[in-house]
């Protein structure tokens, strides 16, 4: 750090120096020099301008430089923290909001550490070392010189606070006005039908003319900050041209003085402007700093702790549920109630019932992504929160409803859960899962790419290349959350049937809203509101008549009608 | 060559098409215009006059001169700085008026588009001609073109003053202009390049982050945190070499430019010094040259960074267009219905394919509705239920085959005329941002808050708006989702009934509901179909009861026709079987 300022010193003293040449030279001029006394000067300027540029070069690559190598680190720290936040937080805070925290902010704080620091450091000493200068040449034309500068960086930070105030308020109609066009198209029927068109189209002018409104503010004050700037040094100039005569006709000063001040006052304006300037940007990166350290002190409860055991046996995949209540954070309404059920090792379990009756959140809570509110859950007899949870999620083959697959390679996502896995073993995979021959259909075959850059999968496709990457872990238990909803009748048996002749050992844990699926597992959970209603096989569950009996009933009769 | 020559066939098109929105602005661009050529004067008219300032009055020790020669800068300072905001301000002015115009043409004319435009374009696009590509030509057209006419007009005037000054001197200050020009495109080239890398770099990291926060779910599933967390690490370590790199450039540039117009400088000391001994040049030309020197290679820099921005714009300008462009495929009819419609709809042998070598939608529909009658429609999902309402209210023409409102072919009618006549409720029910009564009246201002608190105890919803904080001026957020789905199904209802249409089209609600909400929405139905001819797509067992006939949709058939009793005597008939599979649960259960 002290190599930098002591860097700077060295630039600004040389800066100054060149003026001091110039003063001379003038004096010399006028004193009616010879020739070579002013390639002398011309040239000394240059090379104190090369060494000038020279150092601002170094500082650039230093300052700036370092600052990026920051925010290299506080990147990295922070996806770290990110990857280590419990789901409970994701459900709690907007995506978008997360984003931001990860991303904008840090550029913030970065701008901090480096044009921040970079402009103040520079104004102080340029400042300092010129007004210096000036004092030493003439006192009096320096303070009429400095009159219109304090003037300029109270305007400029006056301004750049302004103009961000203004810049995020027309942001934020800037997204009314997306949403008012995004509102109006999605419901486009329902508008002609009504033959509302006109007032649409009225509505959505008076939101562009809010905004044409709030640019012409801010483009008023924007307008407003160079003519300021331009004005403000050449009252300056005036002044010293002004004064100078003066001093001259008492013999104080020089004609040679005025041109030197002239450069002066030009040299003075950037540091003095952006004094303004740096101020806000120091003060947006501090907000920054703060959110950003808010961020970071989040609590990750869902992690190893001092009672956390090592396993001492391999996982077996026995599961139980001890009056385990679960209510999403931020809510009120419990989305599991009083859950008591023990599941062996190897049993297959279906569950049923109607969106929101709680299936998902019962599977969510087998491999920690969330904890029960209440109650515990036992993984081979052993409260599953004393379990390391890489060797619990490590036992866990899991098919989420949303089947969420990376902008990545096809072999890269099905190889997502295993540090290292060879081609047959991939290949291997796919085949269990029924979606090989359509990978192989793609011109780049397990190299090809998903997502914005590379192909669309269809929902079938996804789901089976998700149940893909859960079946490459060979778990010892598999959790699939309504994962052959979007595949084919057809394919859905052949998945099925391997998943009973070569799974006998695992646990299985499936739901479904098509009994056909499900309907050969050991046991059967009928879930509603938040708790199980029925259980018991197939066949006892139809004897039963109940909820189990009606829903199948009416799948029976769709898949009729699908015949006709 | 013939794609150069289209391509710039195209661009003039363009600025054309662009004329037309500045058009109302002419007069006021000739004022800026006006205003920016006295700029690009006055600006280095300055240095001039305190060139006279020194030689004419400093030097000789005329005071009182001095005093009115720094009164005319003082004026000359005054009237650019004020010209300059007045011209930015005019700038905008016409700028931001134009985009107004241009935004609202974009939106009137995308609005005005028949409804497969807006099943063939994703919404995001759609949203983002009407803002993101508005935003791309804003500098072009608010302060793009007139500041790049001001910079050359600068440099046009320095050039002048400078020359009617010292022709000698000024070819020597202007000696570094071919190396700072040489110097700009070697380095813009490379700085070009290396943005375009950052950009792609923050653009890369930004996703990686975008998408890990929606799966992170998943890398947490999988034990992944160790290997995602090493691939971040790589591809930040990218992102910061290639800011870099770009740091490396711009601090390589910036000094040079600062040191070329140095050597400007030494170079007018060092001749201009010489000059002053030999010519007796004066030493305010000097001081006036210093300043020059300075000046000119601002303007110089800006137009080379402004090219760019201009080329952007113009690819802006292209997509919105080809937007005002799309022509729309709604042929209007102008025949006016009478006064009393009576409501009578009939399609005669109707077919409808989305694309002309596509399968049929619709295959010979025909049915005849009297006027006060109700319809329900049902059939599994892809039976072309939906296509009947898509039809009848014109936003598909069918291909073949006829639709008759009142004995009229409804393509002879004119649209506007004909969807007056008809409300729509949909399956979603969806609600508008703003008022619940401006939820209803769709901001009718004939419907007044009395009419609609009529309607709304009709159909049972005026308690539970009234309990609403401000009741019927209640703010809806997020497209009602505060609200349930019953009672949002009932304000589209309340909707339907203030209009009072000949005829309602429904589209039943598929969700389920609870059986209080259930009774309310029944009951509101009756109201709601009272005197109207109705065709509805049904989804409750109670709705299809009350109809006065019944359509039973099958792969783009009409399959059966008919009243209840009269289809579910019919043993085999697909009424019976869908009847069984969607709607005797239902009676078990309510009854």
């Amino acid at each position: 750090m002290m190599i930098r300022f002591a860097m700077d010193e060295v630039k600004h003293v040389v800066e100054g120096a060149d003026k001091v040449n110039f003063s001379g030279y003038a004096q010399v001029l006028f004193q009616s020099s010879v020739g070579w006394d002013l390639a002398k000067y011309a040239l000394l300027l240059v090379g104190a301008i090369i060494l000038y540029g020279f150092l601002l070069f170094l500082t650039r690559q230093t300052i700036i430089v370092a600052s990026r190598y920051i925010e290299f680190d506080i990147r990295n720290e922070l996806y770290e923290h990110l990857q280590r936040l419990p789901m409970a937080y994701f459900a709690t805070h907007k995506s978008g909001d997360i984003y931001v925290r990860v991303t904008e902010d840090i550029n913030r704080v970065r701008e901090y550490f480096g044009p921040a620091f970079m402009y103040m450091v520079n104004t102080f000493t340029r400042a300092t070392i010129i007004i210096g200068m000036m004092f030493w040449v003439n006192a009096e034309l320096t303070l009429w010189a400095l009159i219109p500068l304090p003037l300029l960086s109270v305007m400029a930070y006056w301004l750049s606070g302004y103009i961000n105030r203004m810049s995020n308020e027309i942001q934020q109609q800037y997204s009314n006005l997306a949403g008012r066009a995004q509102e109006s198209f999605s419901s486009i029927r329902l508008i002609k039908a009504y033959v509302r068109e006109l007032f649409e189209e009225k509505r959505f002018a008076d939101e562009a003319e809010i905004y044409r409104k709030k640019k012409m503010i801010l483009s008023a004050v924007e307008a407003m900050f160079f003519p300021m700037l331009n004005l403000l040094i050449g009252i300056s100039v005036i002044l010293v041209v002004w004064k100078g005569a003066e001093n001259i006709q008492s013999g104080t000063a020089t004609i040679g003085n005025i041109a030197e001040f002239i450069i002066y006052v030009a040299y003075l304006t950037w540091p003095v402007a952006s004094l303004g300037y740096t101020l806000n940007m120091i003060q947006r990166s501090a907000a920054s700093n703060k959110r950003i350290q808010e961020f970071l002190r989040e609590t990750t409860d869902i992690a190893d702790n001092e009672q956390t055991q090592a396993l001492k046996s391999p996982i077996k995949g026995k599961i139980e549920f001890k009056n385990v209540s679960f209510t999403y954070p931020n809510t009120e309404v419990a989305a599991l109630e009083n859950l008591n059920f023990v599941i062996e090792p190897g049993e297959k379990i279906g569950i049923v019932g109607k969106t929101g009756s709680g299936k998902t959140s019962l599977v969510q809570l087998i491999p920690r992504l969330f904890e029960p509110t209440s109650g515990e859950i036992l993984v081979d007899d052993i409260p599953y929160k004393r379990l390391p949870i890489n060797e619990l999620r490590k036992s866990i083959g899991f098919v989420p409803q949303e089947n969420f697959l990376f902008s990545d390679t096809i072999k890269e996502n099905i190889a997502f859960g295993v540090e290292q896995a060879d081609f047959t073993e991939i290949e291997l995979a796919a085949k269990k899962a029924q979606v090989l021959e359509n990978i192989l259909e793609f011109d780049k075959k397990f190299e090809t790419i998903l997502g914005e850059r590379g192909i669309t999968l269809s929902g079938g496709q996804k789901q089976r290349t998700s149940i893909a990457r859960a079946l490459i872990k060979k778990p010892c238990i598999l959790v699939f959350d309504d994962s052959l909803s979007a595949v084919d009748t057809k394919t859905e048996d052949e998945i099925l049937s391997y998943l009973k002749n070569e799974l006998t050992e695992k646990t299985t844990l499936m739901i479904s809203h098509r009994i056909s699926t499900i309907q050969d597992c050991d046991r059967i959970f009928v879930m509603d509101n938040g708790s199980i209603v029925e259980t018991g096989t197939h066949e006892e569950l139809l004897t039963r008549k109940g909820v189990y009996f009606r829903i199948y009933s009416k799948q029976i009769l769709e898949k009729e009608l699908l015949t006709i | 060559m013939t794609e150069k020559n289209s391509k710039k066939a195209v661009d003039s098109n363009l600025i054309r098409r662009l004329y037309f929105f500045i058009k109302p602005y002419r007069f006021l661009v000739l004022l800026a215009l006006a205003l920016t050529i006295s700029i690009a004067f006055l600006g280095p008219y300055r240095p001039l006059l305190i060139q006279r300032a020194i030689d004419d009055y400093v030097v000789v020790g005329d005071m009182e001169g001095l005093k009115s020669i720094i009164l005319l800068i003082t004026a000359v300072l005054l009237g650019e700085s004020l010209f300059t905001v007045a011209n930015l301000y005019l700038m905008n002015w016409i700028g931001q008026g134009t985009l107004f115009r241009i935004r609202t043409s974009v939106f009137n004319k995308i609005q005005s588009l028949h409804v497969q435009y807006f099943d063939k374009n994703p919404l995001g696009r759609l949203v983002t001609r009407t803002t993101n590509d508005i935003e791309a030509i804003d500098e072009l057209v608010s302060t793009g073109i007139v500041n790049m006419m001001g910079d050359m007009l600068r440099i046009v005037f320095i050039m002048y003053f400078m020359f009617t000054m010292d022709w000698k001197l000024t070819l020597l200050s202007l000696s570094m202009i071919p190396i700072l020009f040489w110097a700009t495109s070697v380095f813009k080239d490379k700085m070009r390049v290396t943005y375009l890398e950052v950009r792609d770099q923050v653009a890369r990291l930004n996703s990686f982050i975008q998408e890990h926060i929606n799966g992170m779910h998943i890398v947490q599933l999988f034990n992944r945190q160790k290997v995602e967390f090493n691939r971040y690490q790589g591809i930040n370590e990218d992102h910061k070499k290639a800011h870099i790199k770009t740091i490396y450039y711009f601090s390589i540039f910036w000094p040079l430019v600062e040191i070329l117009s140095t050597i400007g400088m030494a170079l007018v000391i060092w001749f201009g010094g010489a000059s002053v001994l030999i010519e007796g040049l004066s030493f305010g030309v000097l001081v006036a040259f210093i300043q020059y020197v300075r000046q000119f290679f601002q303007p110089i820099r800006d137009i080379s960074e402004k090219f760019n921005t201009l080329q952007s714009a113009m690819a802006a300008t292209e997509r919105i267009v080809s937007v005002l462009d799309t022509e729309s495929k709604m042929s209007d009819g102008n025949t006016e219905l009478p006064e009393h419609v009576k409501g009578e709809v009939e399609f005669q042998q109707v077919s409808f394919r989305y694309l002309a070598d596509g399968q049929d939608i619709l295959k010979d529909v025909s049915f005849r509705l009297n006027p006060g009658k109700m319809m329900a429609i049902v059939g599994a999902t892809g039976a072309g239920k939906t296509t009947i309402i898509n039809l009848m209210t014109r936003f598909y023409d069918n291909q073949s085959g006829t639709i008759l409102l009142d004995g009229i072919p409804i393509k002879d009618l004119s649209i506007n005329n004909l969807r007056s006549q008809i409300a729509l409720v949909l399956q979603d029910n969806a609600l508008f941002s703003g008022s619940i009564l401006n939820n209803i009246t769709l901001g009718r201002e004939d419907i007044s808050l009395e009419k609609v608190i009529e309607a709304s105890k009709l159909v049972g919803a005026h308690e539970f708006i009234s309990k609403l904080p401000n009741a019927y001026h209640h703010e809806i957020h997020e497209r009602g989702a505060s609200l349930s789905m019953g009672q949002r199904q009932l304000i589209c209802f309340i909707r339907a009934l203030v209009f009072d249409p000949k005829i309602i089209i429904l589209d039943e609600a598929t969700s389920n509901i609870d059986s209080e909400t259930e009774a309310l929405v029944t009951n509101a139905l009756q109201v709601l179909m009272k005197d109207r001819t109705s065709i509805v797509i049904a989804h409750r067992l109670s709705t299809i009861l009350h109809a006065d006939t019944i359509l039973v949709m099958h792969k783009g058939e009409v399959r059966e026709q008919g009243n209840h009793k009269e289809l579910i005597t019919k043993d085999d008939g697909l009424y019976r079987k869908l009847y069984e599979l969607q709607y005797k649960d239902e009676l078990k259960s309510t009854g």
